[in-house]
């Protein structure tokens, strides 16, 4: 069991972090002081929160484009629900985050389930019609921090125990979904559907039904997310995360989820986030001239995956039976 | 790909908007493209207005306020394109590249479409005039001044810009660096770039905290860097320690003011920058000025501007605003 | 007779000055695993040689070192006595080698002649290609070969046999003096395998060596003139093809003799547990009826294309059946989905189990509880020390070895892959399992333990429907018979009744 955490990807890209923290804190050692490392796991926390959804999408031969899209509709929706009823209770924003990204999601779901269109195809048709209608409903004004209330800006920057509310949702995700992966009956749905939907089929698992979950969980934890968001950096507008999806998937796919389907763990979309989170936040110290970060970012990008190809690499088929029986 | 599927979305919105109106006043009515860098920024809303001032005031002008969602250059080409193709009298843009909407632009003027810039400028051969917001000198001095008017015995300060390429926020900071000699004991320690995204600028500004445990101010020409700043301002509880200045919105940045975060900032009065606009392409599409050096040209109740050898031409002073006077603008734009 | 205790020697063969091409002490090892030990071949101008061995033996690692595709790790391969290295695929086919493989790939979209010269068609003026030259080629070497196919024609347009043909003549348009081909009887008719024996004469009296990959042993004695067997990475024996019988070769593939006598049954039949009425498709089969009891197997048997796989997809909830009634114990049941198909107690084993069986990505135990998730969960919640016990109990119980139920099923070698396939359509406790053509392309000796293994799940109680086209599998397993003809039944046969010229001419409708 051990040796086999030792050889895995999820080792490899543990290691892969802990090199890039030494690289870092040679050149700014207050990086790795606990207190900057917990802020800096604050605010991968939006990526983590979208990876773990995309990861499970990916899981399913699919993927979702409209992430960051539904975090900004989301997200321009609770804002301007605060600015129109300042006294709304925090739980009741709460809830209409997820349960509006949730009903996104499932746009998503049941495009891809009922009507088979590509998920690529629905999802890039998603993402450019809800970023218009976050046009249409703010008349393309922005909210702005003097607009929220106190309290709405206050919930993801409670501190507990040193780590910020968001961060805590971070956490609480990764260790809810690591269960429902492993310990459900539709977290192994997931595994089968993409693993090889032939088979899923003829063992009684409904594929297409288990994709319509896939985005309707990743819409859920991307309407959760759009309240975070603009709760943290106090604005909303059209186009706040823009661009945001493909740091989304770049974060699964460092995480050694195949894009194929059928592989990914939450542990492994948590990595994949916190590598590029650490990066985005190094980056801004290292002293590093701006013109090259760009660079450094996708070079970061390319040696993860590549190495996580490397891992993953086809070890031929077992085929002496002696062989066999020492795995 | 998605912002090309939205921009031409949105252009085709605004193209049938633009014809709904033709078909609405009178068929002789001059129409003049107001093109901004992106729909739904406060500020370009606000030229909006002031452009249709201008035309309520003129009589017999449309306006058609356009532009792509994004700030890209792709997407304010397609924008311009759609406009030659209705045939408008007048286009005023705000480019998001000096160079890269030339030649549609100048594929417009070919068309007999008058063409100006203003706020960012395209280079001299895309446009027959350009309307400067203010001087670049002086949005340069001002920057500085904003920083060290709260300095009185010097300290560090930082720059947070948009992207490494925009034109404006470059030359700003490159006038800015010639009057460094008049602010003694402020030094600028270093410049970032949050790319206009509320998340990186974020970001941006933590690091500058952390790199520079003494930083005294952040200077952000930008508004959405400024607004992101302050945000990691209050944060990092530094307020009162690190004060963000720069240029932004009122609307934008009363909630800065309010907690501190910034003492002032600065902005030219966007109204004034889209009537000055509207007013200059309806002369020269009227034919009431040309564009040639020295020659000048009546702004309405701004005043005058006077072209200088690229015909280019300043209209106002940037304005300050702080504590005194933000309840009042904060709802204007 | 053979001497094959000798021939394990590195050496191989003895050197023969007229063999094209020699394999001499190849190894190949790949990351922990030995798939090649030392083994030696060697193809004679104007001679078939036959390469047998179980799944798994090593025989496609061959073909991938003789094709250029892998790199020998020590070895030589010799090309007219001379040591070569096929570095790339390019390398061996200007070797002239060329292999015709068991999924040919060619190109749907492109026309006949494109297809065999693509990559290196007669050029004209400007390096163009001369597309009159190239088609006068193909038209040659498609009439060399005796096809009648046009070489304007889309592929997509042709039949799979003709197919194959067009993926012999792009072999021969190479000019290769060695063919190999990885099974290319599988997807076969009886006519066009007789067609191709004619093109394998052909080519053998053009002189070219041929190496010749089969299970089926009637073949094998049909054509091959010499024989090579692997068995596990190992080469066993060698020799020519006349001096042995097929019990001998089968004793090499396995290493133990295999009686080709299927299990003696006692046949104790229960009660009826499935009974089918009216079963029917708009296009696929119609008036399916029957009914199957307890303990009983019952054989399914046609042509390729008769509709039975068709109608057990229907009766599995794969597909919608327009008409018909399905009751299990005698109570009327509906079918909407795979899942209700399981909750019912019917599971299905279909014929593409690299497809359609097992999820290569996850560990065995998961393959084995998968479409039995509802039983060992609570409210959603999995109860993993019961999953592990499930799959512990069905993989212990098919003696299949593997170190840990950890291990990712795509590890496995074929044989154990289709243990755990068996095991989980076991591990629902099914009332009938349906077994679509279960000996498949699957070598001799897993025959015989696939054919045992049924005739226990039958003496359990289970009531099992077996596809096959297989007339000995179906004579010696079926306790009755059916017999499909486009998409209808067109006898039901007791075992008495059991005969091959009766199964064929029902099948055919002669």
């Amino acid at each position: 069991m051990l040796k086999r955490f030792f050889t895995s990807r999820e080792a490899l890209l543990v290691g892969a972090i802990g090199l890039l923290l030494v690289l870092i804190a040679s050149r700014f050692p207050a990086f790795v002081a606990p207190s900057n490392l917990a802020n800096v796991f604050n605010d991968s926390a939006p990526l983590i929160l979208l990876a773990i959804g995309q990861m499970i999408v990916i899981l399913t031969k699919c993927i979702d484009l409209s992430v960051a899209a539904n975090l900004a509709l989301t997200g321009m929706v609770v804002a301007m629900i605060n600015v129109a009823a300042p006294g709304l209770p925090i739980v009741v924003i709460l809830l209409v985050a997820i349960g509006l990204g949730t009903v996104l999601g499932m746009i998503n779901g049941v495009l891809v389930w009922k009507l088979s269109i590509p998920p690529i195809v629905v999802t890039l048709g998603t993402m450019t019609i809800f970023r218009g209608i976050i046009f249409v409903i703010s008349d393309g004004k922005w909210v702005n921090s003097h607009e929220m209330s106190p309290a709405f800006k206050a919930f993801p920057r409670a501190e507990l125990l040193g780590l910020p509310v968001l961060g805590w949702i971070a956490i609480i995700a990764v260790i809810g979904f690591s269960i429902v992966m492993t310990r459900t009956t539709l977290g192994r749905a997931f595994y089968a559907a993409g693993g090889n939907p032939h088979a899923a089929t003829y063992a009684g698992i409904n594929v297409g039904k288990t994709q319509f979950w896939a985005f309707t969980i990743s819409g859920a934890l991307a309407g959760l997310t759009g309240y975070l968001w603009v709760s943290r950096f106090a604005v909303s507008y059209v186009d706040i995360a823009g661009g945001f999806e493909l740091d989304v998937v770049a974060a699964c796919v460092i995480g050694g989820v195949s894009i194929m389907g059928g592989i990914g763990t939450v542990a492994g979309a948590l990595l994949g986030a916190l590598f590029l989170g650490i990066i985005k936040n190094a980056l801004p110290v290292v002293d590093i001239s701006p013109f090259w970060q760009l660079a450094i970012s996708g070079s970061a990008i390319i040696i993860a995956v590549a190495l996580n190809a490397q891992a993953n690499r086809d070890k031929g088929r077992i085929i002496l039976k002696r062989a066999e029986q020492a795995t | 790909m998605k912002r090309r599927t939205f921009t031409t979305l949105t252009a085709g919105l605004s193209l049938v908007a633009g014809l709904y109106g033709t078909t609405a006043l009178a068929a002789d009515d001059m129409r003049i493209a107001l093109v901004v860098k992106a729909l739904g920024i406060g500020f370009f809303e606000a030229a909006a207005e002031g452009a249709q001032e201008a035309a309520d005031e003129l009589g017999g002008v449309e306006i058609i306020y356009t532009g792509p969602t994004d700030t890209t250059a792709e997407g304010q080409i397609e924008v311009l394109n759609s406009l030659i193709a209705q045939g408008v009298d007048a286009i005023a843009v705000s480019a998001n590249d000096t160079d890269a909407l030339v030649p549609t632009l100048k594929k417009a003027m070919q068309r007999g479409i008058t063409v100006i810039s203003w706020d960012s400028g395209v280079a001299d051969e895309g446009r027959q005039v350009h309307l400067n917001p203010s001087s670049n000198a002086l949005i340069g001095n001002m920057i500085i001044k904003l920083a060290a008017d709260h300095l009185p015995d010097g300290g560090d300060v930082a720059l947070l810009s948009a992207t490494t390429t925009s034109t404006n926020q470059n030359i700003w900071m490159e006038e800015m660096n010639k009057v460094m000699g008049n602010y003694p004991g402020i030094n600028v320690v270093s410049t970032v770039y949050g790319d206009d995204l509320a998340d990186k600028s974020y970001r941006e500004a933590t690091g500058l905290m952390q790199s520079f445990p003494d930083l005294d101010a952040i200077i952000a020409p930008t508004s959405v860097g400024i607004v992101a700043a302050a945000q990691a301002v209050v944060d990092a509880g530094k307020v009162g320690e690190v004060n963000v200045t720069g240029l932004g919105l009122p609307s934008e940045m009363a909630g800065a003011i309010e907690s501190g975060a910034s003492q002032s900032f600065a902005i030219w009065n966007p109204i004034d920058l889209g009537y000055s606009a509207t007013m200059i392409a309806h002369a020269l599409a009227s034919g009431k000025a040309t564009a040639e050096p020295g020659a000048e040209i009546s702004i309405g109740r701004v005043g005058t501007i006077t072209l200088d050898e690229t015909n280019s031409a300043a209209m106002a002073d940037p304005f300050v605003y702080d504590a005194s006077n933000i309840e009042q603008f904060k709802s204007i734009f | 007779m053979l001497k094959h205790a000798e021939t394990s020697v590195p050496s191989g063969p003895a050197t023969d000055a007229q063999s094209v091409l020699a394999l001499r002490g190849i190894t190949k090892t790949f990351p922990g695993v030995k798939a090649l030990s030392e083994v030696a071949l060697e193809l004679i101008p104007g001679k078939v040689t036959a390469l047998i061995g179980e799944n798994g033996a090593g025989k496609s690692t061959v073909v991938k070192i003789l094709t250029g595709i892998y790199q020998p790790d020590g070895g030589d391969i010799l090309v007219d006595g001379a040591p070569t290295v096929f570095a790339t695929p390019q390398a061996a086919a200007d070797n002239g080698v060329t292999a015709i493989h068991q999924e040919t790939v060619l190109f749907d979209e492109l026309s006949v002649a494109e297809n065999i010269f693509l990559g290196h068609a007669p050029r004209g003026a400007f390096g163009l290609i001369d597309r009159k030259a190239m088609r006068a080629a193909a038209r040659e070497i498609l009439d060399s070969i005796g096809a009648a196919i046009d070489p304007d024609h889309k592929l997509k347009d042709l039949g799979i046999a003709s197919k194959h043909l067009v993926a012999i003549a792009r072999a021969l348009s190479i000019d290769a003096r060695v063919v190999i081909m990885d099974e290319p009887t599988a997807a076969l008719s009886h006519k066009e395998i007789e067609e191709l024996y004619a093109l394998v004469d052909t080519l053998k009296a053009q002189g070219k060596a041929i190496l010749f990959i089969s299970h089926k042993f009637d073949e094998i004695f049909r054509i091959a003139d010499n024989f090579t067997v692997f068995r596990d990475g190992q080469l066993i024996g060698h020799g020519a093809i006349a001096d042995v019988t097929e019990a001998d070769l089968v004793r090499m593939m396995v290493g133990r003799d295999i009686s080709q006598i299927f299990p003696k049954r006692a046949s104790s039949l229960g009660d009826v547990v499935l009974r089918v009425t009216g079963y029917a498709h708009p296009t696929e089969f119609d008036d399916i009826s029957f009914e199957l009891r307890r303990g009983e197997i019952l054989g399914f048997y046609g042509l390729v294309g008769a509709g039975r796989s068709e109608f057990m997809q229907a009766l599995f909830g794969i597909t919608r059946a327009m008409a018909g009634r399905v009751e299990i114990d005698g109570a009327p049941v509906k079918i909407g989905s795979a899942a209700d198909a399981v909750s019912h107690g019917i599971v299905y084993v279909p014929e593409d189990r690299g497809k359609q069986g097992a999820i290569l990505d996850l560990p065995i135990f998961q393959n084995v509880t998968l479409p039995s998730l509802g039983r060992i969960s609570g409210k959603g919640f999995l109860k993993l020390a019961e999953e592990f016990k499930l799959a512990r109990e069905y993989t212990e119980r098919l003696d299949l070895r593997a170190a840990s139920l950890d291990t990712p099923v795509g590890n496995l070698s074929g044989g154990n892959q289709q243990k755990v396939v068996i095991a989980k359509w076991l591990a629902t406790q099914p009332k009938v399992i349906i077994l679509d053509e279960p000996t498949k392309g699957v070598d001799i000796g897993s025959k015989a333990a696939v054919h045992e293994f049924m005739a226990e799940l039958a003496a359990r109680g289970l009531a099992v429907i077996m596809v096959s086209s297989e007339i000995p599998e179906v004579l010696g397993m079926s306790d009755r018979a059916i017999v499909m003809r486009e998409g209808r039944m067109v006898a039901e046969l007791p075992k008495a009744e059991l005969a091959p010229e009766t199964l064929v001419r029902h099948a055919a409708g002669i």
